[in-house]
């Protein structure tokens, strides 16, 4: 019960349930979305690709796919680790770790896209 | 509870028979894991392939190589198992294929389904 109590509210485990699949809905209509798109008008060259990305809304809608990417993974490596790495310590480090990379993957992703 | 086995006294992994619906699940988080380990190269090839032409054409003829070719198979496949097994998940949030026989269907479906996915891909990578 100690460790149960530990994990936080379950307000906090349903917000993070409802985050995950909020995101995964968004994530399957943006793959499916530029999955047809390129069928349809595929890119053939970098100056093909790069009119494509300069779309604002194109631009807007990667930075959604990513951020949430972003959301997704580290719901789900937590709950991985949550489930396979019991001792407390462990689990903080890897998580610790899990996200600074996943920020250091943020920022490149809006330096990226911002340019 | 039928007393006809004692219980295991540690787990041997080999031995567990898991169900179709065991093993799409797992097999879920363990694309879920390479997925988010293959992030910071696709986020080095976006970049790169925005950068300049020479590097997009670098990108383009190192994919369509015979090894570029069969490892975008594989992360098809990765992919596509994530993607099935997600939404067949989503599913049964909201109550559709919640019945044993109906899951297990569509568990053996989203298996279908991605090896489908893989086999219109690679076609399609073998005749671009």
């Amino acid at each position: 019960m100690e460790r149960m109590r530990s994990l936080g509210s379950a307000h906090a485990g349903m917000m993070l349930w409802l985050w995950q699949r909020l995101t995964s809905i968004y994530m399957a209509g943006f793959v499916v979305y530029v999955i047809v798109h390129l069928s349809l008008s595929p890119v053939r060259d970098h100056a093909a690709w790069i009119a494509w990305m300069a779309l604002g809304y194109v631009r807007l809608a990667w930075a959604v796919f990513i951020l949430s990417i972003l959301v997704h993974a580290w719901i789900g490596m937590r709950s991985v680790y949550f489930d396979y790495l019991p001792p407390l310590w462990l689990r903080s480090i890897v998580s610790l770790l899990t996200a600074l990379g996943l920020l250091v993957l943020g920022l490149w992703a809006a330096r990226i896209l911002l340019a | 509870m039928p007393k006809k086995h004692k219980r295991p006294v540690y787990l041997n992994l080999v031995k567990i028979r898991l169900p179709v619906g065991g093993v799409l699940s797992i097999l879920h988080r363990i694309t879920g894991v390479i997925l988010v380990l293959l992030l910071p190269l696709a986020l080095y090839l976006f970049d790169r392939s925005l950068q300049d032409s020479t590097a997009f054409a670098e990108i383009s003829s190192r994919v369509s190589s015979l090894e570029g070719r069969i490892v975008i198979l594989i992360m098809v496949w990765v992919f596509a198992q994530h993607f099935l097994s997600g939404i067949r998940h989503l599913l049964l949030d909201i109550g559709i294929g919640d019945s044993k026989p109906i899951a297990r269907r569509n568990a053996w479906l989203a298996f279908a389904a991605s090896g489908a996915v893989v086999i219109f891909t690679g076609v399609c990578l073998w005749n671009a």
